[in-house]
């Protein structure tokens, strides 16, 4: 099993629940963790492999909903959520939070192995993306705290010379700063460097029109 | 000169006789000279006519005539004779010695002069020739009395006679005489004369009237006093009987009577007082006493008598008595009981009504060891009558006592003692004086006021409302306890300083609302229109609550509005429009009796269609008659009918006008009153108009009296008993009247009409008085002066009688006479009389000496002169010597009377008035008795007192009599003005007769004020009561009725005070009211608290009656006894309704009024309430009297007494239609969200079924995915497909369990089974489901079977299946527009109760497929119901089943086994 095989975690109370659905993703070679409550589940050390979670909505220490509201923040697996007699305002709810499908017992096969999949892409993705940033964000810490004050204004789009009024250094000082900014953060251009900012959430602090009144 | 022997032997005769005449009246001695003569002269005669029969036996005798002669001679008186002409021829002796004087000088020679012509003394002269000529003349014997002169000196008194002697044919031929010296004998007349005349002065002059009666009691004389009192001579009294029926009082004719026979009977003296009729036909009082007078045999021979006037004295006592007597009756007859008592307690007098009412007499009270007169008060009160009294005699104040009295029977009543004390000189009280009167109907009424009052209170206290009360200007007032108990505070709490009440009340508002609140109330109070607005307000607590308010101004006739009243409900105003119009109404009303005329307000047909006052009192009806369809035919008399109908109406019809004319009216009590009536149409219309009549009574009474008063003239005219007569100024008789006419026999048209005044004189007048009767009328017609006349007439039986005529001229203006009007009076008796009394001079000294009075005389000086044998009898002591009168009484009267009575005789010597004193004066025994002397002066023509006589009788027992009388006239007379009451008393005719002398202090009048029923009442009563009292009192006074009034009456401060005055009439044998009594007590104080508690009563009854809500007041039994207005409007009826049908008040009330689905319920809790005393509160339908039902609450409570018992049921029902409907519309929302949150459960429910089943069949489906995958699987893996198969088994199996727990779920309260019967769940299921059925317009019928044997059931379970199948019986009905039944029955069939429910709707398809879960026909139905229905049914070990009860409709029945224990 690699690491990139998924993953399906299944949280129900009802034993039967579970193991029919251990028993069904087995069948179609994926495999599952089961917990038959959500502090279980919380609690539980998970592999960091793409993943599913497939979500009772009635259980017994908490709701499903307010489950996937307290990991919200968290980085969790896409939830199908299952249960064993839906409404709408639970539907609408739990699909703005995020939730991949909402399916009612009882649900064919078709129907899960479908959401499963799509969860199981939709992690695998996110698992990329998270591990990109993770490069940067490291590159970003190597910087040293003066070059970490001249990347939001470079980025703003100031001159080097409003750049180095703004900080208070010479002009020379500050395009040596320039230089190692973007060797330390490998970006080809200062297009890419104000990209790379931009996934790192470093805020535009200046805009060169203000600076230059 | 010649002498006849014969003749002077007959003289000898003669003058023998006159010798033995003298001799026997001197023998006899009879002071009378008249008797002597006439007896002298008896002698002559028979000696003369003895001589004239002998005359042949004369010649016999002659011899002896010498010696006749010398007799004759010698005799002492004279004897002559004369020839026929009167010539004296022959004197017996010389005249010489009878006169000394020659014979010449004597004797006339003249033939017809008397002898002694010369010496006759010349005053008497001409009588003696006169008689001696006549003599001559006619032949009748000559006497006559004259003095002559004598020899000696003087003129004597001589009498002559002389006889004629005649031939044989008798012609007179001679005249013998004789002449005797009688001088002596009149002067012995003469004094005698005198001692009579004193005597009879003595006897009529004495001040009494004296009598003697013979042995058999018949009058013979009677004195100049009797007589001239009585104006009747003893003559014309000729017995005894006609004495009593002529001049004794008829009351005391029978006393009288007896008494004299008794007396002459047993020969004992006797008296008696009785009245005696004087001349002019009035009676005096007189005090007669008589005594016998004996002969030496002892024999009576006389009675004596002697009458005293006594009438003053006896007015005197009379009135006393009266007084005494009016006293005690006026005690006896006040309306009210009057007593006294001494300070210790002890009564000393009890009047007779006293008596009478409580059966006490004072001898019982006395008995009762004279503890007061408690033994009569109810013993309850006795120690507090006996605490007050004491009080009373301690502090000396006015005694006032209110407590019970036990009255004969043993009943009692309310009485009401007052007494006030009277004192001596030193301040103490001697004696209380107390009046008791019954005041039970005014505590009564007193009493069921104040209850009234009472109740009234607590019933606004009770009325299960807040109830306020407001000044015009929104003060509030009054807050009923309620109210006080709601806010926390009372009206006066509200007075807070720096802002008005009204403001304080506005605090307790919510702050939102207190502005509109404010600014509501102040429009309302501006405009007076009725105030309605729901708003917080604060409880004690803090709390505020919403009340619904209303307030309703009241007003005043004026239209002014005076209170507000208010509550906490509403209600419908209808009331407004209502008294508009009353006073619309009143107004036009007002209009139309502010006239003076009769106004009636008519239509053709006949009928009144309305009529002021003044027309129902002239015509005596009430104005209820009118409005009770009074018609004309109903007034008019039937001889008017015709003329109603024929003229009246047509000129009415033709002209719309009748003129005024004169007819007559019916009054109700069918006597006819002149009426003069005009009409007239209303303008624009024929049929109806207004009539203005006028009551002629009043002229027509007039004219009676006009012509009534004419005849009742001439019938006076006629009828007195004088003749009247009328003669022309020509002397025609114009006129006679009856009395004449029946005198005279004749009428005026019988005198000669040719003969005038003389003709009709010499028809009637007496022949002898003609001609001097016709002079003087002449006369007078000649000069007009009046004529008066005594003269003889002619009586229609031809008697002349003595009549005295006058007659006056009438005159006209000029002077000139018109007419002379005469009268006779006949004064024949009169005549009579007076010359009876002339002739009655006899046996007086006896008389004076045998009445048993005693006669004194004195001499003008005083001294006295002569006493009656009596007197001396009596006194005793026969005084040795006539003394003066001063010493006399010094000697004989009580030393103690002696001031006064010496006084008064001095004074009456000395003015010569007649004076009476009354002494005691020492008798012979030496006692003092009482005695009476009355003096009378006697005087001379010229008026000097010539004598003073007196008369004095016993009157010890009078005075002693008079004492005791006087003294209980003193002690009633204070009684009655010590009595802290007026008492007053009124003649028949309605004059004040008596005031006690409380009354003249308390109102300061003087009893000299007032006599006349209207001037008391103007004086002293209350301008507002006085028309009203007088009226009632003036009505008594026709009727006799009791009189019994409170009214004010004005005391002397000018206050008016409350009084109430009783007055009854006191009524003799017959029944004739001879007085009337009145008391009047002070009843101010309770007047004016009565007044209070009238108004607050009032006032709380306005309340009642005002307040914005239905009361009704019950009795302990719930039957109504009172209902307010508002109530009575609301129901259209008066209690009094109710009666007479056979079901009680309450029964009609509610059987009528309530609605018919309500009235059961209704009954069933108000029977409850009654029973136990819980308070009754029911909403329900009532039916308004426009036949609308509208929703009322209707509360009661009860109102219990001290004791916790129940008095009155208080009921308030309140008309919420308005609320309920609003309620029932917020009950239906409810009901909505009820449904709408059991379909939420419901599918809750169903969520949770959901999910059980769903959780295993969503694991088989899965399983059976992954199996499918397994077995599909290259290669297949089959033991993972036999696992999953296992799975899928076991889950299957999990979801089939899911189902039978579900079912397992109604089989959980299987436990909860209690054996009960079935009516008391199914009545509770009812309740459940009335409000449901009402909203569904369903009516629910239930029916058991009697006798239901009891189940084991569960309740709760078994109410579910009920009211499933209700309502689904309900719901099956919807479409239905009316007659909407559902029908429960309950019976036992076999081992089982069958319960039955079926509705009329469109009935039942699938009769068992609708058991089937999930299977429904209803739009939103789960279809679970009935299945849940069965199974809990079967759980029970019944059935359910249903059946299509034929069109329309459907049944459902569930069985339920009797027997608890095959349940199971």
């Amino acid at each position: 099993m690699t690491n990139d095989d998924p993953i399906v975690f299944i949280v129900d109370d009802d034993i039967r629940i579970r193991e029919a659905l251990d028993e069904l993703l087995a069948s179609h070679g994926i495999a599952a963790h089961a917990f038959a409550s959500a502090g279980e589940y919380v609690n539980a050390d998970k592999p960091k492999r793409p993943a599913c979670l497939i979500l009772d909505v009635e259980l017994p220490d908490i709701n499903g909903l307010d489950l996937q509201r307290q990991i919200a923040d968290g980085d969790h697996p896409p939830i199908v959520f299952i249960t064993g007699h839906g409404d709408i305002p639970s539907t609408v709810r739990a699909i703005k939070h995020g939730a991949v499908d909402f399916l009612t017992k009882p649900f064919s096969d078709a129907a899960l192995m479908q959401a499963v999949r799509a969860a199981v892409a939709q992690d695998r993705k996110a698992h990329a993306e998270r591990a990109e940033l993770d490069v940067l964000k490291q590159r970003y810490l190597d910087l040293t705290p003066r070059e970490r004050e001249v990347l939001p204004l470079v980025v703003s789009g100031l001159l080097n010379k409003q750049a180095a009024v703004e900080l208070g250094i010479s002009e020379v000082t500050l395009q040596i700063h320039r230089r190692n900014v973007m060797k330390k953060m490998v970006a080809a251009s200062l297009a890419d460097l104000v990209r790379i900012a931009e996934r790192l959430q470093i805020p535009v602090t200046h805009s060169r029109r203000t600076g230059e009144e | 000169m010649t002498i006849t022997v014969p003749y002077l032997d007959r003289f000898g005769f003669a003058l023998a006789g006159c010798g033995a005449g003298l001799g026997l009246a001197r023998l006899i001695n009879v002071p009378i000279g008249r008797v002597v003569a006439l007896v002298a002269a008896v002698g002559f005669v028979m000696a003369v006519a003895s001589l004239l029969a002998d005359r042949k036996r004369a010649k016999r005798v002659s011899s002896k005539a010498e010696q006749a002669l010398r007799i004759i001679e010698s005799m002492p008186a004279l004897a002559w004779f004369a020839d026929a002409d009167g010539k004296f021829l022959y004197m017996s002796q010389s005249p010489r010695v009878f006169t000394g004087l020659p014979k010449e000088d004597l004797v006339s020679t003249k033939d017809d002069e008397f002898g002694f012509r010369n010496v006759v003394h010349p005053d008497d002269l001409g009588r003696v020739l006169k008689a001696w000529r006549h003599s001559l003349r006619t032949g009748h014997d000559y006497n006559c009395e004259h003095r002559m002169w004598r020899e000696n000196g003087g003129y004597r008194w001589y009498r002559s006679f002389g006889l004629p002697t005649r031939d044989r044919d008798g012609r007179v031929i001679g005249w013998y005489g004789t002449t005797i010296d009688v001088d002596e004998l009149k002067t012995a007349e003469a004094a005698l004369r005198e001692q009579e005349r004193s005597l009879q002065q003595l006897i009529d002059t004495v001040p009494a009237l004296i009598g003697c009666l013979s042995p058999q009691g018949n009058p013979v004389y009677f004195n100049k006093q009797m007589v001239e009192y009585t104006g009747l001579p003893v003559t014309q009294l000729g017995s005894f009987d006609a004495v009593v029926e002529v001049i004794i009082h008829p009351d005391d004719a029978i006393a009288v009577h007896n008494s004299v026979l008794r007396g002459i009977e047993t020969g004992e003296p006797f008296g008696l007082r009785h009245r005696l009729r004087q001349s002019d036909g009035t009676y005096r009082w007189f005090d007669s006493r008589a005594a016998p007078m004996r002969n030496a045999a002892g024999e009576i021979v006389q009675w004596y008598g002697v009458c005293l006037d006594i009438d003053a004295q006896m007015h005197a006592e009379e009135a006393l008595r009266r007084s005494e007597q009016k006293l005690q009756q006026l005690i006896d007859a006040v309306p009210a009981m009057i007593w006294s008592k001494e300070p210790d307690g002890k009564l000393t007098y009890v009047s007779k009504r006293f008596t009478e009412t409580t059966g006490a007499t004072l001898e019982d009270a006395i008995a009762t060891d004279g503890i007061s007169c408690l033994n009569v008060v109810y013993p309850e009160d006795r120690a507090e009558v006996d605490a007050a009294f004491t009080r009373a005699c301690e502090t000396g104040t006015i005694y006032l006592q209110r407590h019970r009295q036990v009255r004969r029977g043993g009943t009692y009543r309310w009485t009401e003692s007052r007494a006030e004390p009277l004192r001596d000189a030193a301040g103490n009280i001697i004696q209380w004086y107390g009046v008791s009167v019954d005041i039970d109907d005014m505590t009564v009424a007193q009493e069921s006021l104040r209850d009234r009052e009472r109740e009234l209170s607590q019933l606004v206290d009770m009325v299960p409302s807040q109830v306020w009360r407001l000044t015009p200007n929104g003060e509030p007032t009054f807050f009923n306890k309620r109210m006080v108990e709601y806010l926390g505070f009372h009206v006066a709490d509200t007075d807070k300083p720096g802002m008005s009440r009204l403001e304080a009340i506005i605090e307790a508002v919510h702050p939102d609302d207190a502005a509109e609140y404010r600014n509501a109330l102040n429009h309302c109070l501006a405009s007076g229109e009725s105030f309605v607005m729901r708003y917080r307000l604060r409880r004690a607590d803090g709390v505020y609550r919403w009340m619904s308010s209303r307030a309703e101004p009241l007003r005043d006739q004026g239209g002014r509005i005076v209170q507000w009243y208010g509550l906490c409900h509403d209600i419908d105003d209808e009331m407004r429009l209502y008294s508009a119009i009353a006073e619309r109404e009143a107004r036009i009303r007002r209009l139309i009796d502010s006239d003076i005329i009769g106004i009636v307000i008519w239509d053709l047909d006949g009928t009144l269609i309305d009529a002021n006052d003044a027309f129902l009192r002239m015509i005596q009806y009430e104005r209820a008659d009118v409005q009770a369809g009074l018609r004309w035919l109903d007034l008019t008399p039937p001889d008017w009918q015709e003329v109603h109908a024929r003229e009246e109406a047509e000129e009415l019809a033709a002209t719309g006008k009748m003129q005024a004319r004169e007819k007559e009216f019916f009054r109700k009590d069918g006597s006819r009153v002149p009426i003069l009536i005009g009409a007239a149409c209303f303008e624009g219309q024929s049929r109806q108009g207004v009539a203005y009549i006028l009551d002629l009574s009043e002229r027509k009474r007039a004219e009676v009296a006009l012509r009534e008063s004419e005849q009742q003239l001439q019938q006076l005219v006629d009828t007195v008993p004088t003749q009247i007569w009328c003669v022309t100024p020509e002397g025609e008789p114009s006129y006679i009247n009856k009395t004449m006419m029946d005198y005279i026999g004749m009428k005026l048209e019988n005198f000669d009409a040719e003969g005038g005044l003389r003709g009709a004189i010499g028809d009637l007048v007496h022949p002898d008085d003609r001609e001097a009767l016709h002079r003087a009328l002449s006369h007078s017609f000649r000069t007009g002066e009046p004529f008066a006349l005594r003269f003889r007439n002619r009586r229609g039986d031809g008697v002349y009688r003595w009549q005295e005529g006058r007659a006056e001229p009438l005159r006209n203006e000029s002077g000139d006479i018109i007419q002379w009007y005469g009268a006779n009076v006949d004064i024949d008796d009169m005549l009579a009389t007076e010359e009876a009394l002339r002739n009655s001079t006899r046996q007086l000294q006896q008389m004076i000496d045998a009445v048993p009075a005693n006669i004194l005389s004195y001499d003008p000086a005083g001294k006295l002169t002569s006493v009656s044998k009596r007197y001396l009898e009596d006194v005793g002591t026969p005084p040795d010597h006539i003394e003066g009168f001063e010493e006399l009484a010094s000697r004989l009267v009580h030393p103690d009377d002696l001031p006064v009575m010496l006084r008064r005789a001095l004074d009456g010597f000395a003015t010569g008035m007649p004076f009476v004193n009354r002494f005691r004066r020492r008798d012979r025994h030496g006692t003092y008795p009482w005695i009476e002397a009355r003096a009378q002066p006697l005087r001379d023509a010229s008026g000097a007192i010539v004598q003073w006589y007196q008369v004095s009788i016993d009157i010890d027992g009078e005075v002693r009599a008079h004492e005791a009388l006087r003294k209980r006239e003193q002690e009633l007379s204070q009684l009655v003005d010590a009595l802290p009451v007026h008492i007053w008393s009124w003649t028949p005719a309605g004059k004040l007769a008596y005031v006690n002398k409380r009354s003249l202090e308390d109102l300061g009048i003087s009893s000299a004020n007032f006599e006349e029923t209207t001037r008391v009442a103007q004086e002293l009563i209350h301008p507002e009561d006085a028309a009203e009292v007088l009226r009632t009192s003036l009505s008594c006074l026709k009727t006799g009725d009791p009189f019994l009034m409170r009214y004010r009456r004005r005391w002397k401060d000018g206050n008016y005070r409350w009084i109430e005055a009783r007055c009854e009439p006191l009524r003799d044998r017959d029944g004739t009211i001879i007085h009337w009594y009145q008391v009047s007590i002070d009843i101010d104080d309770q007047v004016r608290a009565h007044e209070a508690l009238r108004q607050s009563e009032r006032s709380l009854r306005q309340l009642v009656e005002t307040l914005p809500a239905m009361i009704d007041c019950a009795d302990p039994n719930g039957e109504p006894i009172y209902r307010s207005q508002q109530l009575r409007e609301f129901l259209g009826y008066e209690l009094e309704a109710l009666d007479g049908t056979e079901k009680t008040r309450l029964d009609g009330t509610l059987d009528a009024g309530v609605h018919p689905d309500d009235v059961a319920g209704v009954k069933e809790r108000y029977a409850h309430s009654l029973a136990t005393g819980e308070p009754f509160a029911r909403r329900h339908r009532l039916r308004r009297f426009d036949g609308a039902y509208r929703w009322v609450e209707t509360r009661a409570e009860a109102m219990r007494n001290a004791e916790g018992s129940i008095v009155q049921w208080n009921v308030m029902c309140m008309d919420i239609d308005g609320e309920v409907r609003a309620q029932e519309a917020l009950r239906l929302a409810q009901e909505r969200l009820a449904r709408a949150s059991q379909a939420a459960s419901l599918a809750e429910l169903s969520a949770s079924i959901a999910h059980e089943v769903n959780q295993p069949l969503a694991a088989v489906v899965a399983n059976s995915h992954a199996c499918q995958r397994w077995l599909t699987a290259d290669p297949p893996n089959i033991d993972r497909a036999h696992r999953t198969v296992e799975r899928i088994v076991r889950d299957a199996n999990a979801a089939a369990d899911v189902v039978s727990r579900i079912r397992a779920l109604f089989k959980q309260s299987m436990d909860s089974r209690v054996s009960m019967t079935l009516g008391s769940i199914i009545t509770e299921t009812r309740e459940l489901m009335a409000e449901e059925a009402l909203r569904r317009s369903v009516r629910m019928e239930f029916e058991f079977e009697s006798g239901l044997p009891p189940v084991a059931v569960d309740r709760v379970q078994l109410q579910q299946v009920l009211i499933n199948l209700i309502r689904n019986g309900m719901e099956a009905m919807d479409a239905l527009a009316s007659g909407k039944v559902l029908r429960l029955r309950v019976r036992s069939v076999a081992e089982a109760l069958q319960v039955e429910v079926s509705d009329r709707g469109q009935g039942i398809e699938h009769p068992e497929r609708i058991f089937e879960p999930f299977f429904t026909t209803k739009e939103h139905g789960m279809g679970m119901g009935l299945a849940i229905c069965r199974s809990i049914i079967e759980s029970h070990g019944g059935k359910l089943w249903a059946e299509t009860n034929g069109p329309p409709g459907a049944t459902f029945i569930f069985t339920l086994p009797i027997e608890a224990k095959d349940a199971a």
